[in-house]
């Protein structure tokens, strides 16, 4: 009784496991061990980088009904962003002043509301001044910024790999502090005035929370001392990071790509995509054009061309690791498994992957935020009802998956190329997984990831026996999407309407 | 009558749903303390009018007050927040959700399940028993309880509760209606419901809405025994037994 | 305002007066761009087919052909509400079906057979039809190809399984494997176009067939749009579950306009490959989608002139932009285009229509304030 009734809860992902083993024992036979091993290696990297595109896909379909077709673009950023901080970090510190002083103004919103409330204007002069504030807001920003050497910047991490001896040679180029101070603070001032657009002076209808003024201003606080102390290690925090150990240095960048990556999210999601809730369709075509401007963005800033990133220390030892315990020791670029040579790095994307599925299970089943996606998932509408902020609760899912994204994107830097058509590449890649896996589930975007990386592995396998090209493979990818699709329209895993 | 005896009042509200025009014109005042009865044919407009009130569908002409405070233009979360709980219809749980995330879920401040709880229990003692399951493992009735106890975990100030019999097996409803009239002692309902017989048991006052307006209010109490005013908007089939008891029971 | 005229000619004047005068906007446009090679010749002293003139000439014709590469799309997004972002696998589809066949088979029978008819080969002008044929089988092909696969999902969804497979075929218009006949990342270049249409020499003769070619297009677009099929279009964007009630099979319809938007597309496709001799990949990346998209944005999705108008600035801004912002002037379209999605999601034609009515009423309300009451 147990088991029938296990079955049925089960039978997809059951099915699903039978029909691979019973493939695997035929690839085991067919092809040997040798191969066969390192396929399947192959695939469950790849599929590790599936999934990180493809959770947030899911996440965010799931809970919020956009399908945010920047996903790709989020895991380049997270690629390019860790890249740059582990090269030559000297871009990212040049822009987080600016960033931040933007942030800490935009803040300032609900700091302003009850004062500005209170303001006596007469009606037709609350939207003039409005418009006249975001004018002016913009003028300040561009003032800002003019003259930024923004593709100088960025060209130190491009002179650092192809000088390729001493990345600290470029490591300042940053503008000196006696002119660049001025820049902060224009940006804060302009971040406040479209702040205080937003806090519409005048209108009395709006509701103040004391609490929540607060709370932002300690917020702006704590950001406004971010920008004093990023404009102060401007110059000497590239050569601090780039003097520190490459394994602390790499875990940093994998932290500062996420951050980049949510941050970026969570701004994308009030800026672009909450205005657009009553126009759906509009919302796909903005991240679509999003997507558009950051491939043309990345290429603006680093030029159309693949950069490779170099491994940190742990995984680029020379020699083979005879297991893991070895490995661990050495730090060896290649370990042994079952007789094959693997290169190490690819078993910690492994690890990564796996690692971030059981995290968000856990963050999903056992958190407040968890329950409150499940619960969304369902039925927004009702948990709306019962008082939760959903829009907060939008923004910091929207963030989450971004974040998921780019550090899917940092970790793959040091194995693929960092390039601009990694977005494209990877979204077509998501999607497909959330295809199989169905929307809104992510052990579904887990199972689908498998089997598309899989899929994937062994069609290279395959095309390389055939002696055609991996391109070959990957587009082949599209006909299991179509098989899974016309079979089941739901995926494997999806909600059934 | 003095303002301070409602805590909702509901002005002429218009709604749209896309392009069509469901409430044109709905007015409903309840009093602090009360059992406020929706009647009115199906799909006359009751739960949309729950629904403006909450914000879901926000009213685009009119106004809605609550404890005194304007709700135009603020958000259902906002509204909710200040202390309406909503109790849909269909037994709207969250079905891969806990009994106990279920009600977890629902609080606004830490511990609020565990100050409730006793309570809860107390009117729902088949949901301590079941607190553990998964919420599609619950028969409706046990379901309906779960959607009405989910309302309960934090302070509201009103409850709009919308069809709570529908569907329920007589004894289970009699249950239901006791639980209600419980937890009135508390706080003010709003009940939208088809079950007529339920409905002038438990209500102290009624409106009645037809084809998206207000068409009729007044006291429970009289209504039973105007049939023909019954018969008018509530259709044949409901039969008005005379003599069985109005408004709240023991409660306060 | 034409119905208006519409009122006023009726029964009044002859019939080919009356459609004159019914049509005289488009028809100047149409006049205009006929005599533009002309008039800006005379205007810059360069001779019709040299120097600026010529230079602008080319300009047009990318316009004209990027026109109904858009005006395909808005069948699509604007009339039945089917968002795609796999349209550049039609343009890219006729253009490489075009080129891959001038290359590849009609040199074989070109140099086997021969019929001339005065100075031009008709056996070349036959191949150019076979290749616009191919080109519209194509389209036709991969349009029930991906009508297929999607027709039982919708939305965002539908946009997303559409960009995997137009991106599958992007992927495969780089693929190594092709190299021979596709050129694989560097694309088909030199393509034997008959020599009486070169378009670098004969540039006014391939200016008037780009134009007429738009012009049909956009006949024939307008009377699939106002025929019983394009309200049932509309009729799906507008409301699909109603559709469906009235005894529609939205699917059925949905794939018609699919098709036929790919059709239209593919033509347009194969004449870009005629234009500029080449075929490449960029022509299938999702990058040129998004081109459309922004043509359509720009000048109003939901009417035919609107996304022609967007084409026509596109390219034309896109100009400018170059010689401003160097290589990476779409950057600037893109952040454009969030900016209309955000704040003109209308467009200009859409805007335009939109306010021309609040502008006739607030005219009539000041003229009411002249007229004395009638009492």
């Amino acid at each position: 009784m147990k088991i029938k009734a296990f079955w049925r809860e089960n039978n997809t992902l059951l099915s699903v496991a039978l029909i691979l083993l019973a493939l695997s024992i035929f690839g085991l036979f067919s092809m040997g061990l040798e191969p066969f091993v390192r396929t399947t290696l192959s695939g469950f990297t790849l599929s590790a980088l599936y999934f990180m595109v493809a959770a947030g896909l899911t996440l965010v379909f799931g809970l919020m009904d956009v399908l945010n077709f920047s996903q790709g673009s989020m895991l380049m950023i997270g690629a390019y962003a860790g890249w740059q901080f582990y090269t030559n970090p000297t871009f990212l510190f040049g822009l987080a002043p600016l960033v931040f002083a933007l942030m800490a103004g935009l803040t300032m919103m609900a700091v302003l509301h009850p004062l500005v409330s209170k303001w006596r204007i007469p009606e037709q002069w609350q939207s003039r001044l409005r418009a006249l504030l975001l004018v002016l807001a913009v003028v300040i920003g561009v003032l800002a910024v003019a003259g930024v050497d923004f593709r100088g910047l960025a060209s130190t991490a491009m002179v650092a790999t192809m000088v390729a001896g001493n990345p600290l040679a470029e490591a300042t180029l940053q503008e000196p502090l006696a002119s660049f101070w001025i820049r902060p603070l224009l940006l804060f001032l302009s971040g406040a005035l479209i702040a205080l657009a937003q806090a519409r002076p005048g209108d009395s209808t709006v509701v103040v929370y004391k609490d929540q003024s607060r709370r932002s201003g300690m917020i702006v606080a704590g950001l406004l001392a971010l920008v004093i102390v990023a404009t102060l290690v401007r110059e000497s925090g590239p050569l601090a990071v780039l003097t520190t150990n490459g394994n602390l240095r790499f875990v940093l960048a994998l932290i500062v790509g996420t951050l980049v990556g949510a941050g970026l999210g969570a701004v994308i999601e009030t800026t672009l995509i909450s205005p657009l809730y009553v126009r759906p369709l509009y919302q796909v075509i903005i991240t679509m054009g999003l997507a558009f401007v950051i491939s043309e963005l990345i290429q603006l800033l680093w030029d159309p061309l693949p950069y490779a990133m170099s491994r940190p220390p742990a995984f680029s030892q020379p020699g083979k690791a005879e297991n893991i315990w070895a490995f661990f020791q050495g730090g060896n670029t290649t370990v042994d498994i079952l007789g094959v040579t693997f290169p190490s790095y690819r078993l910690f994307i492994i690890a990564l992957g796996v690692l971030m599925f059981v995290g968000l299970t856990l963050v999903l089943k056992y958190t407040r935020l968890g329950m409150i996606i499940r619960a969304g998932v369902q039925d927004r509408e009702m948990v709306e009802a019962l008082g939760i902020n959903v829009k907060r609760v939008f923004t910091l899912v929207f963030a989450l998956g971004t974040g998921l994204a780019a550090l899917g994107g940092i970790g793959a830097a040091p194995f693929v190329p960092v390039e601009p058509v990694m977005g494209d590449r990877y979204l077509m890649q998501g999607f497909i997984t959330v295809v199989i896996g169905g929307m809104g589930s992510t052990t579904g975007a887990a199972v689908g990831a498998l089997l598309l990386g899989l899929a994937r592995a062994f069609g290279d396998y395959l095309a390389l026996k055939f002696s055609l090209s991996p391109a070959i493979s990957e587009a082949s990818t599209v006909i299991i999407m179509a098989i899974v699709l016309l079979a089941r329209p739901a995926g494997l895993l999806g909600r059934r309407e | 009558m003095v303002e301070q005896d409602f805590i909702l009042e509901v002005d002429a509200i218009h709604t749209f749903i896309g392009q069509f025009h469901i409430l044109e014109g709905v007015t409903v005042q309840v009093r602090c303390n009360s059992i406020t009865v929706l009647l009115g044919r199906n799909g006359a407009g009751k739960t949309t009018t729950l629904k403006s009130i909450l914000g879901l569908t926000p009213p685009r002409i009119g106004r809605v007050l609550f404890d005194g405070r304007e709700l135009q233009g603020k958000r259902a979360y906002d509204i909710a927040a200040m202390g309406i709980g909503f109790v849909p219809e269909h037994r709207a749980i969250f079905r891969n959700l806990s009994v106990a995330e279920n009600l977890r879920i629902a609080e606004r401040k830490k511990g609020d399940l565990e100050r409730k709880a006793e309570f809860i229990f107390g009117l729902f003692p088949d949901l301590k028993r079941l607190y553990k399951l998964p919420g599609n493992h619950l028969s409706g009735g046990q379901q309906q309880m779960l959607a009405v106890a989910r309302a309960l975990v934090a302070d509201n100030k009103l409850l709009l509760i919308d069809e709570p019999s529908e569907g329920l097996a007589p004894i289970l409803i009699e249950q239901m209606m006791e639980a209600i009239r419980e937890l009135s002692a508390t706080t003010t309902v709003l009940l939208v419901e088809q079950n007529f017989l339920m409905a002038s048991r438990l209500a102290q006052y009624y409106y009645i809405i037809d084809d998206g307006k207000s068409v009729h209010q007044g006291e429970m109490a009289d209504l039973i025994h105007d049939e023909a005013l019954v018969h008018q908007y509530l259709g044949a089939s409901v039969r008005v037994e005379v003599g069985a008891s109005s408004g709240r029971g023991g409660g306060k | 305002m034409s119905e208006k005229a519409e009122k006023r000619v009726n029964g009044k004047m002859g019939a080919p007066l009356g459609w004159i005068r019914q049509h005289w906007g488009e028809l100047a446009v149409v006049v205009g761009l006929i005599l533009f090679p002309y008039i800006f010749g005379l205007l810059s002293g360069t001779s019709v087919s040299q120097g600026a003139t010529k230079f602008w000439q080319g300009q047009l014709i990318v316009m004209f052909i990027m026109a109904v590469y858009a005006m395909s799309y808005d069948l699509l997004l604007g009339y039945t509400g089917i968002l795609s972002f796999g349209h550049a696998a039609f343009f890219g589809g006729g253009a490489y079906a075009m080129a891959l066949f001038l290359t590849h088979v009609a040199p074989k029978v070109t140099d086997s057979y021969r019929i001339m008819v005065g100075s031009i080969n008709i056996a070349d002008l036959l191949m150019l039809l076979a290749g616009f044929l191919l080109a519209v089988l194509v389209a036709v092909l991969l349009g029930l190809l991906f009508s297929a696969v999607s027709s039982r999902v919708k939305g965002a969804y539908f946009a997303m399984i559409t960009l995997a497979m137009g991106q599958a075929i992007h992927i495969l218009s780089k693929a190594t494997d092709f190299v021979d006949w596709t050129g694989a990342d560097e694309g088909l270049h030199g393509v034997p176009v008959p020599i009486w249409l070169n378009p670098t020499q004969f540039r006014l003769r391939f200016y008037f067939i780009a134009l007429a070619f738009m012009l049909i297009m956009y006949l024939i677009t307008r009377r699939i749009v106002n025929s019983p099929t394009g309200r049932v279009f509309v009729a799906i964007r507008e409301n699909e579950s109603r559709v469906r009630m009235i005894g529609y099979n939205p699917a059925v319809y949905r794939s018609i306009a699919f098709v036929t938007a790919a059709v239209i597309a593919g033509l347009a496709g194969g004449l870009y490959a005629l234009w500029t001799m080449s075929a490449t990949p960029s022509m299938t990346s999702s990058a040129l989608t998004i081109n459309a998209l922004i043509m359509g944005i720009l000048g109003g999705i939901g009417t035919l002139i609107g996304p022609m108008l967007g084409a026509v600035l596109r390219e034309f801004l896109g100009h400018f932009f170059y010689q401003w912002f160097g290589a990476r002037w779409p950057l600037v379209f893109g952040v454009l285009f969030i900016l209309l999605v955000l704040f003109l999601p209308y467009g200009i034609v859409g805007t335009w229509r939109l306010r021309r009515l609040e502008l006739r009423q607030g005219w009539q309300r000041f003229l009411r304030l002249f007229k004395p009451e009638k009492e």
